[in-house]
């Protein structure tokens, strides 16, 4: 995870040296916490990076001798197909159908089907051919 | 590097001719004025790049630069067409060439030649940008005039703002609509301080002849001094995207005599467009900003 | 969590076998897909037909400046045009297209059976139909669809200058737009990171590969920024709140957040397909691709870079530090200038064969240079008060955003469609299309360059009969209906090869570098029937020509390996 780890270091370290400058130059308010968040969200997953792999040994991917016969057996779980994604894809729009034309009630049926639409997403393997 | 350097001080001069430089500088000079005239047509405006004829004392220094800047992109990008072009035609894949070429994957010096050069380009374009820029956008010295801008929907309003001035003694102003478009007449070798503000939406004033534009943001004034040099009419325009007829937001510019733009004043100001229009209290800015404070100080 | 990939390969074969070729069967495979090159593939299919219409958008708009005057559109209609051409093609054509790449290459490019999280990114896919649909469903509206300009710059885009269910609908479909985007980085950067194949250690991946990480990151970064910005605009529009209120200085804020998207947003849409083009470079002139470390850098500059410049896009508005942003700008010229050497180092002694696919790319060196040197020149703000928002700009964002993203997509669709399809696109056709859109292009935008800087300002439904731009616009109208045109040559091309036999072979190029190139065409459901060793930058080469193979160089290699632990497990086996 050594290389993954410098490429968001990299990102964190860049903001955390341009956003003093920033301020120092511009005085400027909304350029400063945009780079500050952009340099905070690099420095999250560099960290978050850094401790997971510390966990493990270097994976056959980090590491150039690795073989592919030591990936071999469960890469993950991959759904075959769902229906969910297009469902709440629908919904989110929906949700944001209401404001468009200025509609609450439309939003608030837009809420009531999510809830059944997120809940069949996150339970579709729950039960059925591929349930685990 | 130093020749890019030196290259580009010869195209700016060479491009304003008002300060002939040593010999060899001529020289280039005229050699660069050649190719630009062979590139561009011939025309005057084409020695220009582009540019329309220039009608105020700032504007060289965008002139200038223009000028320079298109030079040394022309030099760059000049070098790179041509590899470009070389490695694509010598390099094509004929009959009988070896099957595999040489898998060269780096050339560590070539790389850091190629980093490390344009470093010195771009410092120098930087130099010469921090210079025109600060004598486009810089305000020392009083102006001998002020001209409050209001843009709004879909046209000018021009307050000139002359209550001081001995020879006139009263503001007026001119509002331009949709039908008729203002008119804003300056005198020549006067430097205008033009004051900028909006009653709706952004705007920007742009007279294509000063080679400078500024937006006119509602809530944040903006203020910029220019000195007209050339007698004639120009046209001015709004730039920036502000609703439906947003292509018919123009006005006219008159550069004309000190005692035509004195005429001119009084007779507006006798036709009933005496004082000024001042800005809506809704649009006075509330909060501020770090160049207004900076004014303030 | 822990089926089998293979197990799950298996089923959905049987599947795919049994199923009868119903029409409503075939419906149900495309709604419930989670298939990274089926949804690739829709992604292609919907940003295409959202190119063409963004396109004819562009051609009444090109119409209607032909001549001075307004002959046939209206003030407001021509402006709803322009609005949503930049909309559409920013934010439903080149976006997505950039996903759709992504989805279609990068498994197959670590050699990964899918991406990360297959639902989310069939869930990206429909909120990005749904999204731009319900954009462009402002057309359909009383009052017409948004008008504000794509960056629908504060006081104008309000409810009281903008009022209309069109502009709302603009703001809300274009949030749901930035929601799928950044749904599709967290998924390709996370795919990135966790699912290469063992031995595909960072600094072997494909560059094409590391550009989608780097777009992924800014992204990540900048579109929530936009995503809250339009929450923003919205909540102004709908519920009457009062934060870009020109009267405490809203309007320049909204410029800030928007551009603190926008610019990233240009590169987010160029870099993948500079990936694109390196890796037709490098198949195409036979040889690996020149200073690999060098691109990885200068992209990750860029990244990071992109995020710095954002207020250029507002010299001229006399409320930014003109130096830190001049320079910044500049800067942005040393990591291009990098990849461009790069590029030709790559064609640099080789062996190039010019196909359609290679003609587009050196069509696209061609043009970006031209778009970068002018962008060089927008840097400089004594340069830019003359030139912003005139037809200059239009120009050069022309040179960049198309000579990078339909000159690229074109390449990478000529080179990657047998992998796509299984079918080989006719390669006189292509050419035909190559010239047809190469001098189309060009007539259309680089006449735009002068009219801008003689003093035609940006977003005008009409000029001046005595301002003399007539003919130079009539000469750009004349190039951009060969433009249009030149889409003809493309979908005839699509149309008769739709039945020719596939080709059968893993690679048709024969010199094919990185992973997918050793799977068949179009590749089975989840990618690789076996992965060779992965030893270098290009294992497909190495697997097609063993007596080329040639490991990674090791100075550079391992400073970021991480194999020493184990070195003594697997030393004897390796060499």
């Amino acid at each position: 995870m050594k290389a993954e780890t410098l490429v968001f270091g990299f990102i964190a370290a860049f903001f955390a040296l341009m956003t003093p400058i920033y301020w120092f130059m511009a005085g400027e308010i909304a350029g400063t916490f945009g780079l500050a968040f952009a340099g905070l969200l690099g420095l999250i997953i560099t960290v978050y990076l850094a401790i997971t792999g510390r966990s493990f040994d270097p994976r056959p991917e980090d590491r150039r001798d690795g073989e592919i016969f030591e990936g071999a057996g469960a890469v993950g779980f991959f759904p075959p197909q769902s229906l969910w994604p297009i469902v709440c894809a629908g919904v989110v729009t929906l949700i944001f159908l209401g404001p468009g034309v200025e509609q609450a009630w439309i939003s608030i049926v837009g809420f009531g089907i999510g809830i059944w639409a997120a809940s069949g997403w996150i339970l579709e393997f729950y039960r059925g051919d591929y349930s685990h | 590097m130093e020749t890019l350097d030196e290259r580009q001080v010869v195209s700016v001069e060479a491009a304003g001719r008002s300060r002939p430089g040593p010999g060899v500088r001529r020289m280039a000079a005229a050699a660069s004025a050649v190719a630009l005239m062979a590139l561009a047509g011939c025309s005057e405006q084409g020695a220009r790049l582009g540019l329309p004829v220039a009608a105020s004392a700032e504007a060289p220094n965008m002139g200038n630069l223009w000028i320079g800047t298109w030079i040394a992109a022309f030099i760059v990008g000049g070098l790179v067409w041509g590899l470009i072009g070389w490695s694509v035609i010598r390099y094509r894949r004929r009959e009988g060439d070896h099957p595999v070429p040489r898998q060269t994957k780096y050339h560590l010096p070539l790389e850091l030649l190629y980093t490390l050069v344009p470093f010195l380009i771009i410092g120098v374009l930087f130099f010469y940008t921090v210079k025109a820029q600060d004598a486009l956008v810089g305000q020392e010295g009083e102006p001998d005039l002020t001209i409050d801008v209001i843009g709004q929907k879909w046209s000018w309003t021009f307050n000139y703002m002359e209550e001081d001035n001995p020879e006139i003694g009263t503001n007026a102003y001119e509002v331009g609509t949709l039908q008729e478009i203002p008119d804003l007449y300056l005198p020549v070798d006067k430097k205008v301080r033009f004051n900028l503000n909006a009653a709706d939406v952004i705007h920007s004033f742009w007279v294509p002849s000063f080679y400078f534009k500024m937006d006119v943001i509602p809530g944040h004034p903006n203020s910029f001094d220019v000195t007209p040099n050339r007698i004639g009419t120009y046209d001015g325009k709004c730039a920036e995207l502000c609703g439906t007829y947003h292509s018919l937001m123009l006005f006219k510019v008159h550069i004309v005599s000190e005692e035509d733009y004195n005429a001119k004043v009084l007779e507006l100001a006798a036709s009933g467009n005496a004082g000024s229009v001042p800005l809506p209290d809704s649009f006075v800015n509330t909060l501020p900003t770090p160049k207004a404070e900076e004014d303030q100080k | 969590m822990t089926t089998q990939t293979a197990r799950v390969a298996t089923q959905e074969e049987v599947r795919t076998v049994s199923a009868d070729t119903a029409l409503g069967t075939k419906v149900m495979k495309y709604l419930t897909t989670t298939d990274h090159k089926v949804i690739g593939n829709m992604y292609f299919v919907t940003t295409m037909i959202f190119f063409m219409f963004g396109g004819v958008l562009a051609l009444f708009i090109r119409a209607e400046l032909a001549n001075p005057g307004i002959q046939f559109l209206n003030y407001e209609t021509y402006n709803q045009f322009f609005t949503m051409h930049g909309t559409i093609m920013l934010l439903m054509f080149a976006t997505p297209l950039f996903a759709g790449f992504a989805n279609a290459l990068i498994p197959l490019q670590i050699g990964a059976p899918d991406v990360a999280f297959p639902r989310m990114n069939a869930f990206s896919y429909w909120l990005y139909l749904f999204g731009s649909l319900m954009a462009c469903a402002g057309f359909v509206m009383p009052g017409g669809a948004a008008s504000f300009g794509w960056f629908a710059y504060a006081p104008l885009s309000d409810a009281i200058n903008s009022p209309g269910f069109g502009s709302n609908l603009w703001v809300f479909g274009l949030y749901i737009l930035g929601l799928s985007t950044i749904l599709g980085g967290v998924n390709f950067t996370t795919t990135i990171i966790t699912m290469r194949a063992p031995g595909m250690t960072m600094f072997r991946m494909p560059i094409f590969t590391w550009n989608i990480l780097a777009t992924s990151i800014m992204v990540l970064i900048t579109f929530p920024v936009l995503g809250a910005g339009l929450l923003v605009l919205g909540a102004d529009r709908v519920l009457g709140a009062h934060i870009f209120d020109a009267t405490h200085a809203g309007a320049v804020l909204w410029q800030h957040l928007f551009w603190f998207f926008g610019h990233p947003e240009v590169y987010v849409i160029a870099i993948p397909f500079f990936g694109i083009i390196t890796e037709v470079i490098s198949v195409f002139s036979r040889k690996p691709v020149f200073g690999y470390y060098g691109l990885v850098f200068a992209t990750l500059a860029i990244t990071a870079l992109s995020m710095s410049v954002w207020a250029h896009h507002m010299f001229a508005t006399g409320a930014v530090n003109l130096p830190f942003f001049s320079f910044m700008s500049f800067m942005i010229a040393i990591p291009t200038g990098v990849k461009f050497f790069n590029w030709i180092g790559t064609l640099w002694r080789g062996s190039i064969s010019l196909t359609s696919s290679m003609l587009f790319a050196i069509g696209f060196l061609v043009t970006f240079l031209f778009g970068g040197l002018t962008g060089v020149i927008l840097a400089s703000p004594a340069l830019d008060f003359h030139v912003t928002d005139s037809y200059f700009v239009v120009a050069h964002f022309h040179y960049v955003v198309f000579g990078t993203v339909v000159f690229a997509m074109f390449a990478g669709f000529y080179m990657w469609w047998p992998k796509f399809t299984g079918k080989m696109l006719n390669e006189t056709w292509g050419k035909v299309h190559f010239w047809m859109l190469f001098f189309g292009f060009h007539i259309t935008f680089l006449v735009q360059h002068w009219l801008g800087v003689e003093g035609m300002q940006r977003r005008i439904a009409d000029y001046g009969v005595w301002e003399g731009f007539t003919f130079l616009n009539q000469v750009s109208t004349f190039g951009s209906f060969l433009l249009g045109l030149s889409m003809l040559p493309f979908l005839w091309n699509v149309w008769i090869t739709r039945k020719t036999p596939d080709v059968g072979v893993n690679d048709p190029w024969g010199w094919g570098r990185s992973l997918e190139w050793a799977t068949s065409c179009p590749p089975p459901r989840h990618n690789f029937a076996s992965l060779p060793r992965i030893r270098s930058m290009h294992p497909a080469f190495d697997l097609a020509h063993p007596d080329l193979a040639e490991e990674d160089e090791a100075e550079f290699a391992e400073l970021f390996d991480e194999s020493d632990d184990s070195a003594e497990l697997v030393e004897g086996g390796v060499k």
